[in-house]
């Protein structure tokens, strides 16, 4: 049965020339939720964005948005907001004009639902009737994100769309993503800023090699190996966790225990603990996405 | 589509460099013509109507050709030049209306060189010449009404065969990785055919092309026009037969390619 997710990814494969860039991707992106899409750089990830967008033909599986086919120019798109590539517009013209055109290409009376809210976003002032060919890395961005979000859109495929910006924009574009997955839209979002990611996705999509090596909740993948407890025995706790197969290291700090062991679930340590008799007061995941990030595509992949 | 080729396309320092030469090759012709000491000569000088004929057997076939080449080839690769055409696949715009919108843009860039080459040298023909008779030698003058429309015709007839090249510049700017590609090849097309077009014994191969049947606009001058329905035809082929080579080739090849 055809999937109804806001955007779904069922076995896509594409080749250029002998090069495989992606080979059964499959993942799904619901509405209400950020998810973004992680990789070192060659793993597929814009080549899976441009499939999703219709921008490239898979050679098998099939790309889905707001639950029906994506391909070139497909109706549905009118309902994505999209920035691929990074952003691209005719220099001569001012960014008003880019965005009037943008729009009208589509067949549509300017202005757009959204305009206000994607102006807000973008913050070009004065500049957007500025030519294009005079702005800056960063406000050519904004300007994209404007056009991405301008047209009121239910999902937003957006590559990379923290290049460039400085902190305070990034706050507010991570601020208007999560307005916009909390209203209901869905956000496949791909990115090289991992504690940006880590701080706004809900979900996460984990490519190397052109496959999916990890895919689910934010929580589930981050709690894959650290964790931190706090305890009213330390010394015993020490011991009964360096005992245990498994654990890789345990350091102590005050009454807390930060514990390295990939092998184990949360659940197996606090049972050891437990059982050893430490009162155990908390538990948390302290692995940050990065540490999950490397450990999943593996150092030497991610250092390339 | 059409809206949004325009406002891009015509506002081009570029575009506007074309026209400007466009307008600006009668003036000085007629700006020199006036200012030569010891009288005026050639045919060109006894009336506006003379002046505009000889300044389109001046521009025809390889500086209009030349100049709708380029407008073709920016058209074509523009959007893939900027990066722009993955934004206009993602609004979403069909292959099919984008080629559809550029080709109605070349119509009327096609159309705006000719009128612009016409009207400056009519201006200038008149302020300089006046407005007489279209004298031609020894068959006697055609009537400053009659001419008028001959010109209008050869306008007309001249716009469409600018849209053969055009056409071949537009599949080439959508097909080829950079617009200036396309430009080099469909230039280097325009002089080869009127170079060729020069050579006899290649008969066969030059009645194919469609700057071969570009002149036979003067025929309006002389009374006749036959010849007009050949070339018009041949222009038309050509315009579909590229256009359709071009959509198929564009049908079967990866976006992202």
């Amino acid at each position: 049965m055809a999937s109804t997710a806001a955007v779904a990814a069922q076995r896509l494969t594409k080749s250029y020339g002998r090069h495989r860039a992606i080979e059964g991707v499959t993942f799904e992106v619901e509405r209400g939720q950020i998810c973004g899409l992680l990789g070192p750089n060659g793993a597929g990830k814009t080549t899976t964005m441009r499939v999703l967008v219709g921008l490239s033909r898979p050679d098998d599986g099939t790309a889905r948005l707001l639950g029906e086919p994506s391909r070139l120019a497909a109706a549905v798109l009118a309902r994505a907001g999209v920035a691929i590539d990074g952003p691209a517009f005719v220099p001569h013209l001012s960014g008003q004009r880019n965005l009037e055109l943008a729009w009208m290409a589509g067949g549509r009376r300017w202005p757009p639902p959204a305009l206000e809210e994607s102006l807000e976003l973008a913050g070009l002032g004065r500049s957007l009737g500025a030519k294009v060919k005079s702005y800056s890395m960063g406000m050519r961005q904004r300007l994209m994100l404007a056009q991405a979000f301008m047209g009121a859109p239910e999902v937003l495929i957006l590559d990379e769309p923290a290049n460039g910006l400085d902190p305070g924009e990034v706050r507010t574009l991570r601020e208007h993503l999560r307005s916009f997955a909390d209203r209901g839209g869905a956000v496949l979002i791909s990115s090289h800023l991992l504690a940006e990611i880590e701080l706004l996705a809900t979900h996460c999509v984990v490519l190397n090699a052109g496959a999916v090596v990890a895919a689910g909740k934010l929580e589930d993948l981050l709690g894959t190996g650290s964790y931190e407890f706090e305890v009213d025995d330390v010394a015993l706790a020490v011991a009964a966790l360096r005992a245990m197969p498994g654990v890789r290291s345990v350091e102590a700090r005050g009454l807390r225990l930060s514990v390295t062991a990939p092998q184990r679930t949360v659940k197996e340590l606090n049972q050891a603990l437990v059982t050893a008799g430490v009162g155990v007061g908390a538990v948390r995941a302290t692995q940050s996405l990065e540490e999950a990030f490397l450990g999943m595509v593996g150092q030497n992949d991610a250092a390339r | 589509m059409l809206r949004v080729e325009l406002a891009t396309q015509l506002r081009r320092v570029r575009s506007l460099i074309l026209l400007g030469v466009l307008a600006g090759i009668p003036v000085l012709a007629g700006v020199t013509e006036a200012s030569k000491a010891g009288g005026r000569g050639g045919a060109a000088t006894f009336s506006a109507l003379n002046f505009a004929e000889s300044g389109l057997n001046f521009m025809d076939p390889v500086l209009f050709g030349l100049i709708i080449a380029v407008f073709g080839s920016i058209l074509g690769g523009a959007d893939r030049d900027w990066g722009t055409l993955r934004y206009l696949y993602v609004r979403p715009v069909s292959r099919r209306r984008l080629m559809a919108g550029k080709w109605w843009a070349l119509v009327i860039c096609s159309a705006l060189a000719i009128a612009t080459f016409l009207v400056v040298t009519l201006l200038t023909g008149v302020a300089v010449f006046g407005w007489h008779p279209f004298h031609r030698g020894g068959t006697g003058d055609m009537s400053p009404a009659t001419a008028t429309w001959a010109i209008l015709g050869a306008g007309g007839y001249l716009t469409i065969c600018l849209l053969s090249i055009g056409s071949i510049a537009l599949a080439l700017g959508l097909l080829l990785p950079r617009s200036v590609e396309a430009l080099g090849i469909s230039v280097a097309f325009v002089v080869g055919s009127a170079l060729l077009d020069n050579v006899p014994s290649l008969h066969a191969i030059i009645v194919i092309l469609p700057v071969h049947y570009w002149l036979r606009w003067t025929q309006l001058f002389d009374g006749g026009g036959g010849g007009l329905v050949a070339g018009l035809v041949a222009q038309l082929a050509t315009v579909v037969v590229v256009l359709t080579a071009a959509y198929a080739i564009l049908s079967r090849r990866d976006p992202a390619a």
